[in-house]
């Protein structure tokens, strides 16, 4: 028991420490983004001006179609990451755990395609949008982005992860492959579903190289895009653009917060394993 | 006989991959595949696209500035790698207790990660400052003169190592967490009647548990670290003299600085061969050593 | 049972959802792109102009500042009000390098604006691609260049064409924080070329304006000339160049450009009169604000720059560089040009004529972040329409011959990226590492001489 106490203080320590380190460049903008311009770069630093500035907000808010860009972002991010789990839980299972033909070579396939840097597939990408017709679309964020080699990667790792025990039981039962798909494997991955759920919220929302590449038209712009704009305008106005950074993050903030109760439940298997 | 059909893996398989790989190969595999053709040709952009076998292969064996990016690539990923994912598993597990204010802690450490690094990388460049910064005046209480890192041609490689490091530590932190979350507490009842100590049971239970896990941020951080290029693009454009200067953003500077695509996608092919080999030495590695 | 059967029709009506989506969204695309279609917008506008044919202009540029969208916005109010049939569309994308590599990828797909901004040391890339519409007849027949100054028409062609037309000038010039002058009781620099100061003067008020505290250094005299673009008119002022005259070949390995580069390095090295000069665009503080809170008493910066400054309130004075052995700046700025896949040549060259007309340029000149390249504005009577009160600093009429007769700016004279940055990469070598002046220039010398040559 004394150990326990032990162990658990030196946790505490440790990952208290941590956090601080962690959380200090954050507190840092979000102090920056209520400090007035002339009290920035202040030496020795200080935490806080003489005044809290809660302009800076409004002057990022007011000088682009926030809410316009806002809504864009939202609606792209949400269809991305329903449809995402779908096909990536979908995809990871079949390759975890069906059996056909050129599996193998068709998830190697998958792999190598995360090999290949963005930077060079850009210019192809977007000669393909053309072609599909999808440029200046938001379908040209969402169509991509309903697909992809890390999510169906990572579901498979976590599907292998899955006692076969369970699977057995239920063959026998009946369930089709679908069924087994659908009645354990997604109950029992709750804590990667939501982990991809967040990977798959972050990478939309702050996606900024696709947005800026397949779209032209000011109402169709994303959030990222449109502070990205905003960067280039105050590029030294610092108390706005840390405003802007706190704006972008809130709301990958709240879907993580959310979507923490899956881990902190998490799954037991217990009941099931002695069946 | 339907019945039968219903049952057949190869009927399923189809059936379930269908979504996925019609948009897998409509907007991933194609680019990537038109990158490879690409790579063998002198497109510019501008004049009419010819093929040119495998001169930029050549030209690559002779630029003295591609050697050098590929070193600091190298560099970059032999040092963040290993220490990324030691520290990230190491928080995973203390994350993984029922500890008071564990909610806090995961947030803490996750918030790096949704960070936008345009931000972040604002922020280190002044905690990195000499004259104003953080760290400086940090190291100045333990009476160090600290480097002038970011412009300091053998500190700037560790100082962008260490930002995104920190940048990282959450992703792969989230990923061991929900991979700890999947081992059932029956494993480590079962230890614990037996007498198993804290570290035997991270060793003989959580390690092998958790191999499928491990394999993937293995893959993952490997595939990313080698095209690192936001940090080094914001925080020190490469600089200075290149020493900062990586794999990814001399591609970046190929195509769209000096308009040599097809040099660019050559670059580029270099990097997916190194990655693929590296990525099948590890898929031979887990092969041998787990039942997966 | 019944869920089981379910589940195979639930996936193909989902596949079914994707594909005619993808296919519905391809047809409003379509419909969209189609210029025709956008006539409707404003076809009842106004009733006098209905013969006219109502088209719709796309105009894209970057933001750098609130008060150059605002004026990019007003401008283009008062184009469409005097061309009722025209409709300019604005958008704004990030700056830089992502703005190029949209560029390129708009043009390569033939969806390229009508009008664009192009960063100067990308026009001749983009010109001698053929991506750019060639303006030269319309120029010429309506007499444009008359009135530009000689760098605003050089940087404006390739090989006596134009593709587009320089917006601006801006140029390096110094600022000075008038205060700690007054207190070091030490003379203003001057801000006539005439009167320039020569390097040795330059350095002795530097050291002068050096303020330590034991070991720490307070304040520094001068910052803003470690990279090439601020040693470009230094090493002009010397009579060199980073290029020969017929930009064929380096011409780093030369005395000129080594007595620069020499003379820039002793400052921080030798002197200790100036911080280096990275340190300080990293830290995020942007040059402007060190001169404000006196951190340094000079500043060796674009003239971009005075619009910032204008509205910092501090007591700041404007002078010109000082000289090895002429006085000499150079100008650049951004163009307007049209893809030459526009539909709409004519109204396309409407816009960029007002793009680049004395009153268009006015609003951004008054406000001090731009410089005319326009000569009737540097008559006195020019002056009299730009020069404000409370933006242009006292004595700023003295600058203007170095202004008017600044030289044009080499990189923007030939496809340079990756001279630039290999030039970038060598400098940092050479002042902030422990590379000789020798080595560095020879190292210059020989990587440029070996780009241009595999360009021919």
């Amino acid at each position: 028991m004394k150990e326990r106490i032990w162990v658990k203080s030196t946790a505490h320590l440790f990952l208290l420490l941590g956090s601080l380190v962690m959380l200090f460049p954050f507190i840092w903008t979000i102090c920056t983004s209520l400090k007035d311009s002339s009290e920035v770069f202040t030496y020795p630093p200080k935490f806080f001006g003489e005044q809290l500035k809660w302009g800076n907000y409004e002057r990022m808010t007011e000088r682009f179609p926030f809410y316009q860009f806002f809504f864009n972002s939202l609606k792209i991010t949400v269809i991305v990451v329903i449809a995402q789990l779908i096909t990536s839980s979908m995809a990871g299972f079949v390759f975890a755990r069906l059996r056909f033909r050129g599996r193998d070579g068709l998830f190697g396939l998958y792999l190598a395609t995360l090999m290949v840097p963005a930077q060079v597939t850009m210019i192809p990408t977007f000669l393909l949008m053309k072609y599909y017709g999808l440029l200046d679309t938001h379908w040209s964020l969402i169509l991509p982005g309903a697909v992809s080699a890390f999510g169906t990667f990572l579901l498979r790792q976590f599907f292998i992860g899955i006692p076969s025990a369970l699977e057995e039981a239920a063959k026998i039962d009946g369930c089709t492959p679908f069924g087994i798909y659908w009645r354990i494997f997604i109950p029992l991955s709750q804590p990667a579903l939501a982990t991809l759920g967040i990977f798959i919220t972050m990478g939309t929302w702050n996606d900024f190289i696709n947005p800026l590449v397949f779209l032209s038209s000011m109402d169709k712009m994303t959030l990222t895009l449109g502070l990205a704009n905003m960067q280039g305008l105050y590029s030294t106005d610092w108390p706005a653009l840390m405003a802007a950074t706190v704006i972008t993050v809130l709301p990958i903030l709240i879907v993580f917060l959310m979507a923490q109760d899956a881990f902190v439940k998490g799954v037991t298997l217990s009941g099931l394993k002695g069946e | 006989m339907q019945r039968k059909l219903f049952y057949k893996d190869g009927f399923w398989a189809t059936v379930m991959l269908l979504p996925n790989i019609v948009g897998f190969l409509m907007f991933l595999l194609l680019p990537v595949l038109a990158t490879f053709v690409i790579s063998f040709s002198n497109w510019d952009m501008i004049d009419a696209f010819k093929f040119n076998g495998l001169t930029n292969y050549k030209h690559l064996t002779e630029d003295p500035v591609f050697h050098q990016v590929l070193g600091n690539t190298f560099y970059f990923t032999l040092v963040s790698v290993p220490i990324g994912i030691a520290l990230s598993l190491l928080l995973a597990v203390f994350l993984n207790q029922k500890l008071k204010f564990i909610r806090f802690y995961r947030a803490a450490f996750f918030l790096p990660v949704i960070s936008s690094m345009v931000a972040v990388s604002v922020i280190w460049q002044w905690i990195y400052n000499p004259e104003f910064g953080l760290l400086n005046y940090a190291l100045s209480f333990l009476g160090i003169d600290g480097p002038t890192w970011l412009t300091s041609a053998s500190w700037a490689m560790p100082a962008v190592i260490a930002t995104s490091i920190w940048k990282s530590l959450g992703f792969n932190m989230l990923i061991f967490l929900a991979g700890l979350q999947s081992i059932s507490d029956d494993y480590y009842e079962a230890a614990s009647i037996d007498g198993a100590s804290k570290v035997r049971q991270f060793f003989s239970i959580t390690v092998p548990l958790l191999s499928p896990t491990t394999f993937f941020v293995t893959v993952m951080s490997i595939i990313n670290s080698f095209q690192v290029f936001d940090a080094v693009y914001l925080m020190t454009q490469g600089g200075p003299a290149r020493s900062t200067s990586v794999l990814v953003y001399y591609i970046f500077q190929n195509a769209f600085q000096y308009f040599q695509m097809g040099y660019a996608s050559a670059m580029a092919y270099v990097l997916f061969f190194i990655v693929l080999i590296i990525t099948l030495i590890q898929f031979w590695r887990q092969k041998k050593i787990s039942i997966y | 049972m019944k869920k089981r059967a379910m589940a195979p029709v639930m996936i193909l009506l989902l596949m079914l959802a994707m594909l005619a989506s993808a296919c519905g969204s391809s047809e409003s695309n379509n419909g969209s792109g189609d210029p025709v279609n956008a006539d409707k917008n404003n076809a009842s506008e106004n009733g006098k102009e209905q013969e006219k044919e109502q088209i719709t202009l796309k105009f894209m540029g970057w933001e750098v500042s609130p008060l150059e969208t605002e004026s990019v916005k007003k401008g283009l109010e008062r184009f469409m009000q005097e061309n009722p049939h025209i409709k300019v569309e604005y958008t704004t994308i990030p700056g830089g390098t992502q703005y190029v590599a949209k560029m390129q990828a708009l043009e390569l797909g033939g969806e390229a604006p009508d009008v664009y901004f192009l960063q100067s040391d990308y026009y001749r890339d983009f010109a001698e691609a053929g991506r750019l519409l060639d303006i030269t007849d319309k120029v010429n027949a309506e007499g444009l260049a008359a009135d530009l100054i000689d760098s605003a028409v050089e940087l404006s062609t390739v090989d006596g064409k134009y593709f587009g037309i320089e917006s601006c000038i801006v140029a390096p010039v110094m600022f000075y924080n008038k205060d700690l002058f007054d207190k070091a009781g030490v003379p203003y620099p001057p801000s006539s070329p005439d009167q320039a100061w020569t390097w040795e003067q330059f350095v002795e008020v530097a050291k002068q304006m050096t303020v330590k505290n034991g070991d720490n250094v307070e304040q520094y005299g001068v910052y803003g000339l470690e990279n090439y673009y601020m040693t470009i008119a230094a090493i002009m002022s010397n009579g060199g160049n980073w290029f020969t005259e017929d930009l064929t070949a380096s011409a780093a390995n030369t005395p000129e450009v080594k007595e620069v580069l020499t003379a820039i390095s002793d400052l921080r090295k030798v002197h200790g009169a100036s911080p280096e000069a990275k340190l300080l665009t990293n830290s995020g503080m942007s040059a402007a604000q060190m001169l404000q809170t006196g951190k340094i008493a000079m500043l060796i910066e674009g003239s971009w720059g005075l619009q910032e400054i204008a509205n910092m309130n501090f007591n700041v004075g404007m002078a010109v560089l000082p000289k090895f052995d002429e006085a000499i700046t150079h100008g650049q700025a951004h163009l307007h040009v049209a893809s030459a896949n526009t539909e709409h040549p004519e109204e396309a060259w409407q816009l960029i004529k007002f793009l680049s007309s004395e009153s268009y340029q006015l609003q951004n000149v008054k406000a001090g972040l731009w410089l005319p390249n326009h000569k009737s504005l540097y008559t006195e009577e020019g002056i009299a329409k730009w020069l404000t009160d409370g933006v242009h600093p006292e004595g700023f009429t003295d600058l203007i011959p170095y202004f008017l007769n600044s030289k044009t700016y080499p990189y923007a004279m030939l496809s340079s990226q990756r001279i630039q940055d290999n030039t970038t990469a060598e400098l940092d070598k050479f002042f902030y590492g422990a590379q000789s002046v020798d080595d560095t220039v020879k190292n210059i010398e020989k990587q440029t001489n070996d780009i241009l040559a595999s360009k021919k």
